[in-house]
């Protein structure tokens, strides 16, 4: 088990009386890709905000590399710098232009200096296929292009687990195309992802392991052709045969 | 001693040509007051402004919480209290408390620093907060989630763009100051409404006098509001951007204007040399 990186321990979450998560269970090792389906209101965003501790748990525990992070002695900051996380809204710094959004955490937060921080910003931008655009403010550049130097942005901390909160979302079938193949060469590099999507054939396609929650449990979870072609849970089944069929 | 003419605009003319000075004295001090003050106004704003979006975690030792809710508290009084009163009364409140209760006969220029500054800075306070407020809290998880601390947040992300969007009410308050530093002639600053006073109650021409000073404040504002418009687009910077060359290698051995420079400078200098040879 040395390769575990994260372990979710019976989390739960409310807000007020309305409970969104309920006992989840799961946990993920090096190389995962991991992806989480649902209907909307499932909770799965939630529970990928709880995990980069965007929303504070209520029950439940979060290990990471064997260590709780709801510990009150844990630097949240130096946490969430090793979980990077991909938004549905980008969430990009419209002050900054798309290099320096890169840069700004190599060198505020990993301490690098500026040269290096470029140097850095430039490999992954290079990866995800933006550098022609670096001088570009976030405003300047389609859906697409801004979810790519996300991607970009939160690879440059060098996070050991990339967490992605629906990231096609707010894109159009041409842009979702575009994101999708960055992160598909993402997982083929051997990233360890979690991944929150609607994209069903991509979560076929890039996972090796897919979790479908709903209504803020985990319903039915394995390897992806074993939950898409052979869901066991009558929930699961009526949730894919939605999307087969559309 | 000449006599005063008997028309307007000749009684006007005749004044300035007295008094030009005076107004002229006048109209600069009440300048420097609104500037200056409007600066340190701005200052203040942002430090409580910043101060009071602090956020308190459950988490947080008592030794920080306490001290942090004490300060909160005081500094959400300090802005009640300054937003709440009049400012020629705080003047007079102030100028002369001070000397009659603790004895301390304040600076004249002082006196009207500070009051036309704790009172801008109790406004700007709650335009600061606006301010960040307004910006999405979409920013503040990204910034969050690349592990950036409060404080990295709002010194990278927050503050440059919350600055850019109250540009505007930072040039309402110069606007303001400027007109009201008049009511610091209770305190005896001589600024443009003093010195038009003085010049009305001379000659008791208050009509004319006061169609001076109204002339002047008015290209004082325009002008504070002119210069703040070009300021903010100064600050939103160009309406365009160049595409990146192609050529990826040179970035990624770092600063890229740089390398492309030496090339040619290199370049240039080979063929000197081959010349020389």
């Amino acid at each position: 088990m040395s390769d575990e990186i994260l372990r979710v321990e019976h989390l739960g979450k409310t807000f007020g009386t309305n409970v969104v998560l309920r006992d989840i269970d799961f946990s993920v090792k090096k190389g995962d890709v991991t992806c989480i389906i649902g209907a909307s209101g499932s909770g799965k965003s939630t529970l990928l905000r709880c995990i980069n501790l965007l929303e504070e748990p209520t029950s439940g525990n979060i290990l990471f590399h064997d260590s709780s992070i709801l510990d009150k002695s844990v630097n949240i900051p130096a946490y969430r710098a090793k979980v990077g996380m991909v938004f549905q809204s980008f969430n990009l710094f419209n002050n900054m232009t798309v290099l320096e959004n890169c840069m700004i955490s190599p060198m505020k937060v990993l301490k690098l200096d500026r040269a290096e921080a470029q140097q850095r910003a430039m490999l992954y931008l290079d990866k995800v296929g933006m550098t022609a655009y670096i001088n570009a403010k976030p405003r300047f550049i389609s859906g697409g292009q801004k979810q790519r130097v996300a991607i970009a942005r939160a690879l440059a901390i060098q996070p050991e687990v990339l967490l992605f909160d629906e990231p096609t979302s707010a894109l159009d079938p041409q842009m979702v195309g575009e994101v999708l193949a960055v992160i598909r060469a993402l997982a083929a590099e051997g990233h360890t992802m979690v991944i929150v999507t609607h994209e069903m054939a991509f979560a076929r396609d890039v996972s090796n392991r897919v979790i479908f929650m709903a209504d803020g449990v985990i319903c039915e979870e394995g390897s992806p052709s074993q939950l898409f072609q052979n869901p066991q849970e009558e929930s699961t089944r009526a949730f894919l045969k939605r999307f087969t069929q559309g | 001693m000449n006599s005063l003419p008997t028309q307007f605009w000749a009684r006007v003319v005749f004044l300035l040509q007295r008094y030009g000075l005076s107004y002229l004295k006048g109209a600069g001090t009440t300048l420097l007051i609104s500037v200056v003050a409007t600066l340190f106004g701005c200052v203040i704003g942002f430090a409580v402004g910043i101060v009071q979006y602090v956020p308190i975690n459950r988490n947080d030792r008592l030794i920080k919480k306490i001290p942090m809710k004490i300060l909160k508290a005081l500094l959400k009084i300090y802005v009640e209290v300054f937003r709440g009163t009049p400012m020629m009364v705080q003047a007079m409140f102030i100028y002369y408390g001070a000397s009659q209760v603790f004895g301390i006969n304040m600076n004249m220029w002082f006196a009207a620093f500070f009051i036309v500054s704790i009172n801008t800075g109790a406004y700007m306070a709650e335009t600061v907060r606006g301010g960040i407020l307004s910006i999405d809290i979409g920013q503040t998880e990204g910034a969050m989630a690349v592990g950036m601390t409060h404080l990295q947040t709002m010194t990278n992300v927050l503050i440059p763009q919350a600055l850019r969007n109250i540009m505007p009410q930072i040039g309402n308050n110069l606007i303001i100051n400027i007109k009201d530093t008049c009511v610091l002639a209770v305190i005896g600053t001589v600024e443009l409404f003093f010195a038009a006073k003085s010049v009305a109650g001379t000659y008791y021409t208050y009509f004319e006098s006061m169609t001076i000073a109204m002339i002047i404040y008015l290209s004082m504002t325009i002008a504070a509001s002119k210069l703040l418009r070009f300021w903010e687009s100064r600050m939103d910077g160009s309406g365009t951007y160049d595409l990146a060359t192609t050529d990826t290698l040179a970035f990624t051995s770092g600063m890229y204007p740089q390398i492309k420079d030496s090339r040619n400078a290199m370049g240039t200098k080979d063929k000197e040399e081959a010349k020389n040879e």
